[in-house]
C-alpha cells in the first residue's frame, strides 16, 4: 500500500464515484500528472466503463459492438493503479470523516472524493409512460434494448426532438424503421443552433421520411393492435404539410429522450453547495475543499456567478483534466470553448461556443444544402459557430475564440479564405 | 511514381505549392501491413506523414487540426504528435504509424513502405 502523503503535499487516497467519461478521464489525468497514492473508481454498472456517444448512433445501428465502446481496455485500470468497484452504488459521503459509504456497509476512507455521478434520463410524467415498450437511452443495456427492438418495419416513436432524439430517429431511419419524432418545438435546438440551421435538421428529419409531429404526449395507451398509443395535445402536423395533423401516434416502441436531470443527491446529503448543480470553481473544486465535482453534475461558478451546466462529452473530458490538476495542485489546462457534435444520416453537426449570443452571422455555404458552416460575432470576436460538415471552420473557429481574436463578419463570409489563415498574424 | 531506391516506392502527393501550411492531404494506399491510407501535413514548414485513422474511432486524420507538430483529430479531440504518431490526448490511447516523407523538386512524396514509430517524420518543405 502506498504511503499517505504529508498533509501539505497531494493525497493519499482518492475515490472517484462514478465511472463514466468524466472520471475516467480524470484517473488518467491523475495518474499522468505523477499521482502515486490510492485511486479508486466506483461505477453502478456492472459493465467496464463505455463511452456513451456511439450508443445512438453506431451501436444502435449494429456497427459496433459493447466490446469496441470501451472508454479503456480492461487492462488498464490494473495497468495504472486503479481499483475499480464496479456495480457498486454508494449511500453517502462524509466529508468530516473522510470516508465514501458504499451499499453492504463497506467504507472506503478517502482524502479527496471527486463526485462523477452524471444524470439520469427525464421521465415522461405522463399517465401510461411506465408501458414497457416506452424507453429511455442513457446506459448500454438501454442501446441494446432499443437495438434488439428496432427491427426493420418498426414502427417508432420519438419523443423529443434534442440530441439524443435526432440521433435515435437518424439510426432507427438507417434500420429501416417507420419514425415519428414528436416535440412541441417548430425548430428543436433553436436556441443552440440559431433558426435557420434548427430549421434546416428538422427538414433533414422530413427529407429522410420521418413524420414530424408538433405537440406534446399526454397519454401513453396499449394500442389494440400491439404497440402503443400516443396521445399527443397540440399536434399540428408538420407546419411544411409533410406530416399529419393527428392527435395520437401508434408505435411498436417509443423511446424518450427529453434530456437528463443531474444526479444531485450525493451532492447534497454530503452537505455540497448545490443550485442547480453542484457549485464548483474552475479546477472543479466544490464548497468542501476535498471534494471536487465533474462532468454533467458540475457548474461551474466564474466571476460573473454560476455559469450553464454543460452536459457534453468533451466538457466531461475537459473537467476531468481540470480535477486533475486541481487535486495535485498543478496549474489548471486552458479553458476552451464549449463544443459538441451530433451525426445524422451520415452528416456531422457540430457547435463551438455559444452561437445565438451572436449579433451578426457569416454564413459559408447554406444549410440545407450540403456543408456549411456558420460563423457568429459580437462585438468583433468570435462568440460561437455552428457547422456541418466542415470540421476545419469548426476548429479554426473554436481557436479565434480561445485565442480572442479580432474579426469581421465580411472577412469570416469570404470563403476563398480558410478561417485558418485569419488565426495568423 | 518515383522510386527512391530498388524496391521503395514513393508515391506522388503534391506538388508543395498545393499543399499549404496547416492542410493535409488524404493518400489511399495499399499492400499488406498499410493502413487504408496515410495522412501527409504540411505544419511548420515540414511535412509529416502519419497512418490517416485515428486509433479511437477511426476518423480520418487529415481533416484534422493540424498545428505545433500535432495533429487533432476531427471527432473527438484527441491529438497526435506528427513527428512520431504518439498518442498526447485521449481518448485515443496507442500511436499511429509515422511514414517517411520528401520533398524533392517541389513535389512531396510518401514512402509507405517505411512505416515506423520512432523519431524519423518530417521533411523540410518550401
Amino acid at each position: 500500500m502506498p504511503p499517505v502523503a504529508d498533509h501539505d503535499g497531494p493525497p493519499g487516497r482518492v475515490v472517484v464515484v462514478g465511472a463514466g467519461l468524466a472520471g475516467v478521464t480524470f484517473c488518467d489525468r491523475l495518474r499522468a500528472g505523477g499521482y502515486g497514492g490510492r485511486l479508486v473508481l466506483i461505477g453502478a454498472e456492472e459493465h467496464l466503463p463505455y463511452d456513451r456517444p456511439p450508443l445512438s448512433k453506431e451501436l444502435l445501428q449494429g456497427k459496433t459492438s459493447a466490446a469496441e465502446v470501451l472508454l479503456r481496455p480492461e487492462q488498464w485500470y490494473a495497468g495504472s493503479g486503479i481499483e475499480l468497484r464496479l456495480g457498486s452504488s454508494v449511500e453517502r459521503v462524509d466529508t468530516a470523516a473522510g470516508a465514501v459509504l458504499l451499499d453492504g456497509g463497506l467504507v472506503e476512507p478517502a482524502d479527496v472524493v471527486v463526485l462523477a455521478t452524471g444524470g439520469v434520463p427525464r421521465a415522461l410524467p405522463v399517465p401510461g409512460a411506465g408501458h414497457p415498450a416506452v424507453q429511455t437511452l442513457r446506459t448500454l443495456a438501454d442501446a441494446e434494448q432499443l437495438r434488439d427492438r428496432l427491427t426493420g418495419g418498426c414502427r417508432l416513436g420519438v419523443i423529443g426532438a434534442g440530441l439524443i432524439g435526432a440521433e435515435v430517429t437518424a439510426s432507427a431511419v438507417a434500420l429501416g424503421c417507420e419514425v415519428t419524432l414528436i416535440d412541441p418545438g417548430e425548430r428543436p435546438i433553436e436556441g443552440v443552433v440559431g433558426a435557420r440551421v434548427a430549421a434546416a435538421l428538422q427538414a433533414q428529419h422530413r427529407d429522410n421520411g420521418v413524420r414530424l409531429v408538433r405537440g406534446t404526449v399526454t397519454t401513453v395507451t396499449t394500442s389494440p393492435g400491439g404497440g402503443v398509443r400516443l396521445e399527443v395535445r397540440g399536434a399540428t402536423g408538420d407546419p411544411a404539410g409533410a406530416g399529419d395533423p393527428a392527435g395520437a401516434v401508434e408505435c411498436d416502441v417509443a423511446v424518450v429522450g427529453t434530456g437528463i436531470e443531474p444526479e444531485l443527491s450525493l451532492a447534497a446529503t454530503a452537505g455540497l453547495a448545490v443550485s442547480g448543480g453542484v457549485l464548483v470553481d474552475f479546477a472543479q473544486r466544490t464548497s468542501c475543499p476535498s471534494v471536487f465535482a465533474v462532468g454533467d453534475i458540475a457548474r461551474r461558478v466564474g466571476p460573473a456567478g454560476p455559469q450553464r451546466r454543460l452536459e457534453h462529452w468533451d466538457s466531461a473530458q475537459q473537467q476531468g483534466g481540470a480535477a486533475a490538476a486541481g487535486v495535485l495542485g498543478l496549474p489548471l489546462p486552458a479553458e476552451r470553448a464549449p463544443w459538441f457534435w451530433s451525426e445524422r444520416y451520415g452528416t456531422s453537426l457540430e457547435v463551438v461556443g455559444r452561437f445565438t449570443d451572436a449579433e451578426a452571422v457569416a454564413w459559408r455555404g447554406q444549410p440545407g444544402a450540403g456543408p456549411f458552416s456558420a460563423v457568429g460575432v459580437r462585438a468583433g470576436r468570435c462568440v460561437g459557430a455552428v457547422a456541418v460538415d466542415r470540421p476545419a471552420d469548426i476548429g479554426a473557429a473554436r481557436r479565434l475564440i480561445d485565442r480572442d481574436r479580432p474579426v469581421e463578419v465580411d472577412v469570416l463570409a469570404d470563403e476563398s479564405v480558410p478561417l485558418r489563415a485569419l488565426l495568423r498574424g | 511514381m518515383w522510386q527512391q531506391t530498388p524496391g521503395e516506392a514513393g508515391i506522388l502527393v503534391g506538388p508543395v505549392r498545393d499543399i499549404p501550411e496547416g492542410s493535409a492531404v488524404r493518400v489511399p494506399v495499399q499492400g499488406p501491413g498499410l493502413p487504408a491510407a496515410i495522412a501527409v501535413f504540411h505544419d511548420s514548414g515540414e511535412f509529416f506523414a502519419i497512418d490517416d485513422t485515428c486509433t479511437h474511432r477511426n476518423a480520418s486524420l487529415a481533416d484534422g487540426w493540424a498545428e505545433d507538430g500535432e495533429v487533432e483529430c476531427p471527432l473527438h479531440g484527441g491529438r497526435f504528435c506528427l513527428r512520431t504518431g504518439a498518442a498526447l490526448e485521449p481518448p485515443p490511447l496507442r500511436p499511429v504509424a509515422v511514414f517517411r516523407v520528401e520533398v524533392r523538386d517541389d513535389s512531396v512524396y510518401v514512402f509507405p513502405g517505411a512505416a515506423t514509430s520512432g523519431d524519423t517524420g518530417g521533411a523540410a518543405g518550401g
